[in-house]
């Protein structure tokens, strides 16, 4: 005979805690505040809530994550209040469902070392020509808007690179606490690609590269 | 006077930099064990911009002597038990000795400062003692090299933490907020 008409059913899916999550960084823009990254445990089909505990170095207390929200999902922002210096947080990711829950590896973390801050911004070039000397070109650039370079709690400093557009290597110049460059020995009538990153002094971590900025080299230069 | 200060810190941390490697650290799980073991961290020192801010520069430079005094003894300790560690490049040898002569450069700049600014009286007799050479000299061979990687943690924080504090003197008193 035919086969029945078809039929389905449902078996459901095994219900398990959650697996560990995964903190996956941490990264302070201006020195000030930070945020913690974490990649959400898998969740086995059910409802599965993320919370992040963590202590400070000194003292016994653990306390739970004082903003989930300003930094968007898998995410906790620390702001002013909530930020100290020179000092070991411990931090662990809680995942939670209605079989169990599980923590991640602790994350150790002392925000002086993971200052990353925004690329520098307002970069501008101008070509300047003298009777006595040869032209010349001046970069100069802007801190990144959210660094507070004035009162000296931040202080940064400055790497520029640059290449002829067809070309492959980047030449790199690091140029310390400066806010500009004169550029001497450049190739003319060629057009030149530069961007510029910034790094706090001592510790923390490069910046993204500043967007592509180009460049043409006078003829004459 | 700041800068040349200044100059002295940075050469500091660069140093511990060299001497500290984190990843060997996390490995070995030294970081965790690192946690509440400083001997200047019974000193409150700001931990903040604006706890930097608000203090008194009088008070701040005091503060910034008892800690480099706090790393007198340490440091004349460490330069001499660094050469037995065997594993020890030459490098970090001589580096280790540099960094003491640095901390006692930097400590006699610091009291002339501070000597000028209160015009005259300097407190001498503060700072906090350190106890921690039995276990530079622990017979363990991994006990005795987390004792070198906490010292250096100590001290790579304090001269980062004192080097931010000349900056925002430096910025306050000499450019008006506005470096
Ligand atoms: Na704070
Ligand atoms: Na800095
Ligand atoms: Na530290």
């Amino acid at each position: 005979s035919e086969w029945s008409s078809e039929r389905s059913i449902q078996i459901p899916k095994e219900q398990l805690p959650p697996e560990k999550p995964i903190i996956i960084k941490c990264r302070s823009p201006e020195k000030e505040t930070f945020t913690c990254w974490w990649k959400p445990a898998s969740d086995g089909g059910l409802l599965t809530k993320h919370t992040l505990l963590y202590s400070k170095e000194g003292e016994e207390k653990v306390y739970e994550c004082p903003d989930y929200k300003t930094a968007g999902p898998n995410s906790c922002y620390f702001d002013k209040k909530h930020t100290s210096f020179w000092t070991i947080y411990n931090i662990t990711v809680r995942a939670t469902n209605e079989m169990g829950s599980n923590v991640s590896d602790p994350h150790y973390v002392d925000v002086t070392y993971i200052v990353q801050p925004d690329p520098p911004v307002n970069i501008t070039l101008e070509l300047k020509k003298s009777i006595k000397r040869k032209p010349y070109l001046v970069l100069t650039w802007s801190p990144p808007p959210l660094a507070d370079v004035r009162s000296g709690w931040l202080t940064l400093e400055y790497e520029l690179r640059l290449k002829p557009e067809e070309g492959e290597e980047w030449e790199t110049i690091f140029v310390g606490q400066q806010t500009q460059c004169k550029m001497f020995s450049l190739n003319p009538g060629k057009r030149y690609i530069v961007q510029i990153h910034c790094k706090p002094d001592h510790h923390g971590l490069w910046s993204e590269w500043s967007p592509e900025m180009y460049i043409e080299i006078p003829t004459d230069f | 006077m700041y800068t040349h200060s200044t100059a002295l810190t940075f050469c500091l941390s660069n140093t511990c930099t060299d001497l500290q490697d984190e990843r060997y650290a996390q490995g070995r799980g030294f970081i965790a064990k690192a946690v509440n073991s400083c001997h200047t961290a019974s000193l409150t020192t700001p931990e903040d911009k604006e706890q930097a801010q608000q203090i008194h520069h009088e008070d701040l430079l005091n503060l910034i002597l008892r800690v480099l005094r706090s790393w007198n003894d340490p440091l004349i300790h460490l330069a001499s038990e660094v050469q037995r560690i065997k594993e020890a490049p030459e490098t970090i040898l001589w580096k280790a000795v540099e960094i003491e002569e640095q901390n006692k450069r930097l400590l006699e700049g610091m009291e002339k400062i501070v000597g000028r600014v209160h015009s005259g009286e300097v407190e001498n007799d503060i700072y906090t003692p350190w106890d921690g050479l039995p276990s530079l000299q622990l017979a363990d061979e991994d006990s005795r090299l987390f004792a070198f990687y906490n010292l250096l943690h100590c001290l790579r924080r304090d001269s980062h933490k004192i080097d931010n504090y000349l900056k925002v003197l430096k910025c306050r008193l000499i450019h008006d907020n506005n470096c």
